[in-house]
């Protein structure tokens, strides 16, 4: 059993999401990093796009757990949301931590 | 590109993940050590733009092995429980860990996955079904792959879960104390503690170093680490690098590329020992 429906109905959407947004994450750090080194807007740029970057595998998770749920597998529905939790509670440790360097 | 140094970031990126992603390993694992000691980046802002990396690596290759049904998303989302805790565990540590240690800790992986590319994966014979009775039945977490070679479906279970998390957990921790993806400890729990074929445990194991490297990536976000100026270029050249590299490199030989690779990884070891010792100079702790 290869998750849900013959052909793997999941996989070929998380493909399609994880490659075009690594397309998109990149092609704003590339916008940002062509601008002139002069501004900050640049620099703003490359931020988002790095950010977007990150979020992508969290999305990833988030479908997940929809198809999950839409799936009554109330196990895996559980796994999904504990492993969002994780990643939140990552970044209230890094929050704690923070200051700027530059 | 404005400054010649983003542009030599963005060549060692496209580098390191077009020979990286030749034999299953990403950048960050080549990224980190030569930004610190030869780009004199801070060591922090290095791991920070090498776990970036390992996320672009991840979302760029995992398309083509979903759509080959080769990736248990099932299993990777079990899994990830694990390597997540490892990445909090990680970024909590990173935090407390002076920079010679965390050198020292470079350079010990760097030499095992040195000694890892050197013994060679093998797919063990079918799981004799042991029915043992497992106490994870429940997640349905056993599956098939389309093995191309055979021409037919293969079954494949999923053994010793407990063990294998308890080896992701430790991978996660690795992945995100210093900025890679930490195959050294990845294939032990995948091929050997979980009994998966060769081709579902990389797929698997690619798909799942996203999300645990988001866990570390994030929060290296939030607490300021995350140069654009540094990681920016790391993650354009690693993008291109996994996409370029996949087509070109099959040309050279495996056997010549994997002791490049290993003595690639030594001399990195050398210098990550150097600079623990103080030897080398490097930009640590703010």
């Amino acid at each position: 059993m290869n998750s849900h429906g013959p052909g793997g109905d999941l996989e070929h959407r998380l493909a399609v999401t994880l490659s075009r947004g690594t397309w998109l994450a990149s092609a704003v750090i590339a916008l940002g990093l062509l601008l002139p080194s002069l501004t900050q807007q640049g620099a703003r740029i490359v931020t988002v796009g790095l950010a977007l970057l990150i979020l992508l595998p969290v999305l990833r998770v988030m479908l997940m757990l929809v198809a999950f749920l839409r799936a009554r597998d109330f196990p895996l529905t559980a796994v999904a949301v504990l492993v969002l939790a994780i990643i939140g509670l990552s970044l209230a440790v890094g929050s704690l931590s923070a200051h700027h360097r530059f | 590109m404005n400054s010649p140094f983003e542009l030599w970031l963005f060549i060692v990126a496209l580098g390191a993940s077009a020979l990286g992603g030749t034999l299953g390993m990403a950048s960050g694992i080549f990224i980190v050590p030569i930004l610190t000691v030869f780009g004199h980046v801070n060591i922090h802002i290095a791991i920070a733009a090498g776990i970036a990396s390992v996320i672009a690596c991840s979302c760029a290759g995992a398309g083509p092995m979903l759509n080959a049904r080769l990736t248990n998303v099932r299993l990777a989302i079990v899994l990830e429980i694990a390597t997540t805790l490892g990445a909090l565990t990680g970024v909590v540590l990173s935090g407390l860990i002076s920079t010679p240690i965390l050198c020292m800790v470079f350079a010990t992986i760097l030499v095992l996955s040195a000694w890892q590319m050197l013994t060679r994966r093998r797919d063990r014979p079918a799981n004799i079904p042991a029915r043992r009775p497992r106490s994870w039945t429940g997640l349905n977490l056993d599956s098939t792959y389309p093995d191309r070679a055979l021409g037919q479906e293969v079954d494949y279970r999923v053994d010793r879960l407990p063990l294998g998390m308890g080896l992701m957990y430790g991978a996660g921790l690795i992945s995100a104390l210093l900025g890679i993806g930490s195959g050294v400890l990845k294939i032990p729990a995948m091929d050997t503690a979980l009994r998966l074929p060769i081709k579902v445990s990389s797929a698997t194991s690619n798909f799942m170093i996203g999300v645990t490297a988001a866990a570390s990536a994030g929060a290296y976000f939030v607490r300021g680490d995350m140069a654009p100026h540094i990681a920016g270029p790391v993650v354009l050249g690693s993008v291109l690098g996994a996409l370029v590299g996949a087509r070109t490199l099959m040309a050279i030989p495996t056997e010549k590329l994997r002791l490049l690779f290993v003595t690639v990884l030594l001399a990195l070891a050398v210098q990550m020992l150097l600079a623990a010792f103080g030897v080398v100079r490097v930009q640590g702790a703010a």
